[in-house]
């Protein structure tokens, strides 16, 4: 549906978005994810034809999205960052506004309007001014405003950024609703929020693709990484000497808290070192508070992938 | 078209929920009313002329005033965005926004009409004059609108939309007025000159003529500046 090549765009000296490309199948929720400034604004602007990409193509459908561009923008919902809006416009006012920008008739848009407003949850607030809105409540007209159209393909930048955990869980179970309707593209640096729904999730950094996948891939490629905390009463640095000489023990790091020292053991690939460490600690006596296999959760991959990518020097400031 | 229409509609009505829309109203009405009563009284031809050359300078002020966050209001608040993903093209755009605030502006001319009402009152006016006199007000109008939306495209800040505006205002009033005084220059550009100032041309207006050249002259004057301010608009989305 959404198709990009080499996507390159530069703000003067800068380089925001460096050889981009992916693609995203019909009817697919896929999430951009990666930290401010990674180049997720750039390349949905660039997607929706706001922008115009230095080099690279985009088409949407098939259709190009800078020579049909009007075309294009018929079928693109777009939610741009913060939602910018008109504060003198009552939200009525606002959505027959938007449908008629995009050639609906009054049959259409009154029908359209009642649909959005009832699913983004504005049915009793149709009357107020945006200006005197809250935050939660300016998204859902942003959203109510994208959806209005009825496109194929939607692209929300940042649908979540200054919400509330409860208005967040909405626009979360609102995009589920769209599932399958909407090929949707949403940005986000709040990792969680697309691994529940995103099909796919694509991790950029300094204007790059660092991962993606599925979110189980993207979970499985650190599952690896998982580690095991040991909590035992004893000395560290005879913990660390005793859990070193364990078979399949990669890394140890030890910490003392009140009498007890915290062991942070890191496995080699593959092996599970559980039994091994328990059993080193009975040998030697030791009492255990805990022991917890930690694996690595989405997150933590994503700040060491991203984290790397701005160590690497790339560029890091854009829009 | 209907597009075009949408914007303008949804341009005029939010001019007429910033306050500078009543600023721009009210001090309009006064200055007209003012200077109308300085020309008013017994023996006094029943005429508007007087009062239109003299609302003419006014509007160097007061139409900048108008303009000037027809589109960088767009961008600083960011609305541009939605609405340059809409399918809607640039030129559109640009028309309609410029639609709108001449709708806005058209409502300036209701205390004119009001100083007309006066007239007809206490006197009987020649309505030739006045009606062509209008017209040219409308075209100057238009003009200034078309020169405002162009700087309003250039920059993000109103303020200096706005001087840009008055300052290009200036470049076809006062300068094309004192400019051709100058010695050195050549009678032929002494008459390009005087041909390119506003107030001539809205003179024949006012006089009761209506010409083609002087309907020539502001229609190319309202086209190429709205051109330049689509193309304006367009180069941002490339820088």
């Amino acid at each position: 549906m959404i198709d990009a090549q080499n996507l390159v765009k530069w703000y003067g000296p800068t380089l925001a978005v460096d050889d981009l490309s992916f693609n995203i199948p019909r009817g697919q929720i896929v999430g951009f994810l990666g930290p401010n400034g990674a180049g997720k604004s750039t390349t949905l602007r660039m997607l929706t034809g706001f922008l115009p990409p230095t080099a690279g193509r985009i088409s949407v459908d098939g259709l190009d999205v800078l020579a049909d561009s009007q075309a294009v923008r018929a079928k693109i919902g777009y939610l741009p960052e913060n939602t910018p809006l008109y504060p003198e416009m009552r939200i009525d006012e606002y959505l027959h506004y938007r449908g008629r920008l995009y050639r609906m008739d009054r049959y259409a848009r009154v029908q359209r309007i009642d649909e959005v407003c009832d699913r983004c949850g504005l049915s009793v607030v149709r009357r107020r001014l945006i200006g005197q809105l809250s935050r939660g409540n300016k998204q859902r007209v942003g959203l109510a405003g994208a959806l209005l159209h009825d496109p194929p393909v939607l692209i929300l930048d940042e649908p979540t950024a200054g919400l509330d955990p409860n208005q967040i869980t909405h626009v979360r179970r609102l995009i589920e609703e769209l599932r399958g309707k909407h090929t949707i593209l949403l940005s986000t640096h709040i990792l969680p929020e697309v691994e529940k729904i995103a099909d796919k999730v694509m991790i950029i950094a300094g204007g790059k693709i660092v991962a993606q996948g599925s979110p189980d891939e993207l979970r499985s490629a650190v599952a690896s990484d998982a580690r095991i905390l040991v909590e035992v009463k004893a000395d560290a640095a005879k913990v660390s000497q005793a859990f070193g000489g364990v078979d399949g023990v990669k890394e140890v790091e030890t910490s003392m808290r009140d009498g007890w020292c915290r062991a942070v053991v890191t496995p080699k690939d593959g092996c599970d070192t559980r039994e091994a460490l328990g059993g080193a600690a009975l040998s030697s006596g030791w009492l255990i508070r805990e022991m917890r296999h930690e694996s690595a959760s989405l997150e933590q991959y994503f700040i060491q992938i991203t984290a790397r990518q701005s160590q690497a020097g790339v560029a890091e400031d854009t829009l | 078209m209907n597009q075009m229409l949408t914007i303008a509609k949804r341009e005029l009505t939010s001019l007429f929920y910033s306050p500078i829309a009543y600023v721009v109203l009210g001090l309009f009405s006064l200055g007209t009313t003012m200077i109308f009563f300085i020309g008013f009284g017994p023996g006094q031809p029943a005429t508007l002329r007087p009062t239109l050359e003299g609302v003419v300078w006014l509007l160097i002020f007061l139409v900048p005033a108008i303009s000037m966050r027809l589109i960088s209001e767009e961008f600083r608040s960011g609305t541009v965005e939605p609405l340059l993903t809409a399918p809607v093209t640039d030129t559109q755009v640009v028309v309609g926004k410029w639609l709108g605030a001449m709708g806005f502006f058209s409502v300036l001319l209701v205390p004119l009409l009001v100083l007309v009402a006066v007239l007809e009152i206490t006197a009987s006016p020649d309505f030739g004059p006045i009606v062509t006199g209008l017209v040219g007000l409308v075209l100057v109008g238009g003009f200034y609108l078309a020169i405002g939306a162009f700087a309003s495209a250039a920059t993000q800040n109103q303020i200096i939309a706005f001087m840009l505006t008055v300052f290009i205002i200036c470049v076809f009033t006062i300068a094309m007025f004192f400019l051709p005084q100058a010695a050195f220059l050549g009678p032929g550009v002494r008459e390009a000159m005087f041909y390119l100032n506003v107030n001539m041309q809205f003179a024949d207006f006012n006089k009761g003529l209506i010409d083609t050249s002087n309907f020539v002259y502001f229609a190319t004057g309202i086209a190429l500046f709205l051109f330049l301010a689509v193309k304006l608009l367009e180069s941002r989305r490339w820088r």
